[in-house]
């Protein structure tokens, strides 16, 4: 079967534990979990787990019936390949030298990113973009000398209005 | 005296119908070791945590009710690990009620303390941590809830000592729970019944879940209408009387090979109640290689874990039986019939003693010395094996064993709690002298209650399955299985205050058996056997469930 990324989100209660009986599920399958949201959602007894993992095609089958079973789970979606727009969020701070900063800042704005922080020596800038996009934009500044990086994982919502 | 939480505990234990609990006391259980005083609730006292486990699993398989055990934290706790793990793997409803350090040293690795919901997590439906008085109640109701219901299973909830004994007012009444009713799914049902009645050679696969659906009666009624042959999971055993000729068996490793050869030629099988493990299929790629596969369990993770299914059905198993079987149109396939019997003939024939030898032989004068309604708690390894081979299971809730997890040292905490739960009906345990010793501090428990526990110990001196096991496949290099012959276990037994008495291996153990039976109170007979007394046929290892094997 073929490995793809999945992109799995959950309606959980909002209650200690409850994270580490999800990720039970994923590691005593021996699934990674290879990126992981977690926020309260407009009720704030209810969050929101948006997670990824790499598997075979078959998986989210299985794991969202072990996910349903789970007590305190209250929903769980699958993203993969669904009409939904999915964002992460990147912090890239970036070593800056006289001879770079021309072209670091000229790209920075061709990809739409945002600085956030500069200094003689360093920038931070912010990229908001799904994830084939941070992908590309980090690998586009690696050879500049990335000082630090950080994002968020992926997150997404659908483009309709769906019932349940 | 004010109403503290253990009261609570106890209060709702009882709403729950709980009149017996399982336990071992500890600094932090003490406030419900001291209110238990005022409580029509019995307390068993056992010998060791992980028998308080056993006991409730073994209370709860014999009475379908749900079984309850009690340990302190830290040590108490940990040691009920294997018998909360043993009743996940068989699906048996139990909550386990662990009492924790006071919540103020919660994390500062207090003198026993120690995280049980972490530990237990993987082996539990569920799991509470109860942090507030006023949630004593409604944690507890909840756990009976989930352990009953959908598949049962273990539930823990850990309650810290300053919960136990803070005072409260008295909590709200349990409120009335609306029955949640599953809607079948009429055209699963309906494609099922087609292709069953559609098969030339169909097989009902009967699995644990069917006693556990409480579904027995309807399951023999759908064998009857169909007319088609079953096969069962060791957990399925006694689920339907063998006595209709329709009974293959029980399937897999150390199944019959008559169950495992029809299997391999059916062109239809439909599973109720059973999760195809690998005991039971052996290698799956070559399991039933022929066949359309149906599926019917309560419990949708079941469905297609290790199958691919062709036809699904989640749900209550009465419920589907109850659609299945108008559907179900009775129909000949003499062809089908006449090649099982033609089999079983020669499979019996084949077989000597039904491939349990001497030990066989030992366990149906046991079966013929013990009333009919007689429970058997074989423990694990070949006397395992033997017992469920051997013993005629005529009721769903007479043969109690550790299936899944296979638990050695599960048969003598967990008849005990058998017996507890069923006072009308005799208690036999089977176990080996390896499983024996495992918990041989619970003879201390059936003597200071003088429950009538007859305990038989087939006394090889050595851990008989994995001898047979180096025997087979490891060039008969018999490393770290010797037991020896120095301990006398009649003497031990007696120490305990347990009359006992042994059989040597050329004797014949009728009149040991017949003084046995007859006793009034507990009862040993230690049976010496062969150690090459194996049993035949069984699978290798990576083979498939038709190439079993009669001997080296």
């Amino acid at each position: 079967m073929a490995i793809e990324e999945h992109i799995i989100s959950l309606l959980v209660n909002n209650q200690p534990g409850v994270l580490s009986r999800i990720a039970g599920v994923f590691s005593s399958r021996g699934y990674n979990i290879r990126s992981l949201c977690v926020a309260e959602t407009t009720n704030p007894e209810v969050s929101r787990i948006t997670l990824t993992s790499r598997a075979e095609s078959d998986f989210t089958e299985k794991i969202k019936k072990q996910l349903d079973k789970l007590v305190d789970v209250i929903s769980v979606t699958d993203f993969t390949g669904a009409p939904a727009v999915q964002r992460e969020l990147m912090l890239i701070s970036l070593r800056l030298t006289p001879e770079n900063r021309k072209e670091v800042l000229r790209a920075i704005d061709l990809f739409g990113c945002r600085v956030v922080a500069m200094s003689e020596e360093c920038l931070i800038m912010e990229i908001t973009a799904n994830k084939d996009k941070t992908a590309a934009i980090l690998k586009y500044f690696e050879p500049f000398g990335v000082v630090e990086m950080n994002r968020t994982g992926a997150i997404a919502v659908f483009r309709q209005a769906r019932e349940g | 005296m004010d109403t503290i939480g253990a009261d609570i505990v106890l209060k709702t234990l009882a709403e729950e119908g709980v009149d017996v609990i399982f336990g071992y006391p500890g600094a932090n259980t003490l406030p419900l070791n001291d209110r238990l005083a005022d409580s029509p609730i019995r307390h068993y006292l056992m010998r060791h945590e992980q028998a308080a486990a056993h006991a409730a699993d073994g209370y709860a398989r014999a009475t379908g009710k749900v079984g309850v055990c009690l340990s302190t934290s830290g040590p108490g706790a940990t040691n009920m690990v294997t018998g909360i793990a043993t009743a996940y793997m068989d699906s048996t409803p139990m909550v386990a009620i662990t009492a924790q350090v006071n919540s103020d040293l919660w994390g500062r690795d207090a003198f026993q303390e120690t995280d049980i919901i972490g530990i237990t997590m993987p082996i539990t439906k569920h799991s509470f941590m109860v942090r507030d008085v006023n949630q004593i109640a409604s944690s507890l109701r909840q756990a009976f809830q989930l352990a009953s219901t959908g598949r049962p299973g273990p539930v823990l909830v850990d309650i810290p000592k300053d919960i136990l004994s803070a005072r409260c007012g008295d909590q709200p009444k349990k409120a009335p729970t609306a029955a949640t009713k599953r809607i079948a799914n009429p055209e699963q049902i309906e494609r099922i019944a087609q292709a069953l009645n559609r098969s030339e050679r169909p097989v009902l696969i009967i699995g644990g879940g069917v006693k556990l659906g409480d579904a027995c009666v309807q399951m023999s009624e759908l064998v009857q209408r169909a007319q088609v042959p079953f096969v069962t999971t060791m957990m399925g055993i006694g689920s339907v009387s063998s006595a209709n000729g329709f009974n293959l068996g029980f399937i897999g490793t150390h199944g019959n090979e008559l169950a495992n050869r029809m299997i391999h030629q059916s062109d239809f099988i439909l599973a109720l109640g059973a999760r195809f493990t690998e005991r039971s299929t052996s290698v799956i790629s070559e399991f039933a290689p022929l066949a359309t596969v149906a599926q019917i369990d309560i419990d949708p993770t079941s469905i297609g874990k290790n199958i691919k299914v062709d036809l699904p059905f989640v749900g209550d198993i009465q419920e589907a039986l109850a659609a299945l079987i108008p559907l179900i149109v009775p129909r000949e396939r003499d062809a089908w019939l006449e090649r099982i019997r033609t089999d079983r003939q020669t499979l019996e024939e084949k077989l000597i003693d039904g491939g349990c030898g001497q030990a066989g032989t030992l366990i149906r004068k046991i079966q013929a010395a013990m009333p009919r309604e007689t429970i058997v708690v074989p423990d694990v390894g070949l006397n395992q094996i033997w017992t469920v081979r051997t013993w005629q299971s005529h009721s769903p809730r007479s043969l109690l064993t550790s299936g899944g997890m296979g638990t050695m040292g599960f048969s003598v905490p967990a008849a005990i709690g058998a017996r507890v739960g069923a006072p009308d009906r005799d208690v036999v345990v089977i176990c080996g002298d390896g499983g024996f010793y495992m918990n041989i501090q619970e003879l201390a428990t059936i003597s200071y209650y003088r429950l009538p526990i007859k305990i038989v110990v087939i006394n090889n001196g050595h851990l008989g399955m994995i001898r047979q096991m180096q025997d087979l496949f490891y060039d008969a290099r018999f490393t770290t299985s010797d037991l020896g012959d120095r301990v006398d276990l009649v003497a031990v037994a007696r120490g305990f205050g347990i009359p006992a008495e042994r059989v040597a291996v050329d004797e014949d153990p009728a009149e040991a058996i017949a003084r046995m039976g007859s006793a009034e109170g507990p009862y040993m007979v230690e049976a010496m056997v062969d150690p090459d007394n194996y049993v035949y046929p069984i699978i290798p290892p990576g083979a498939s469930n038709v190439e079993m094997i009669s001997g080296k």
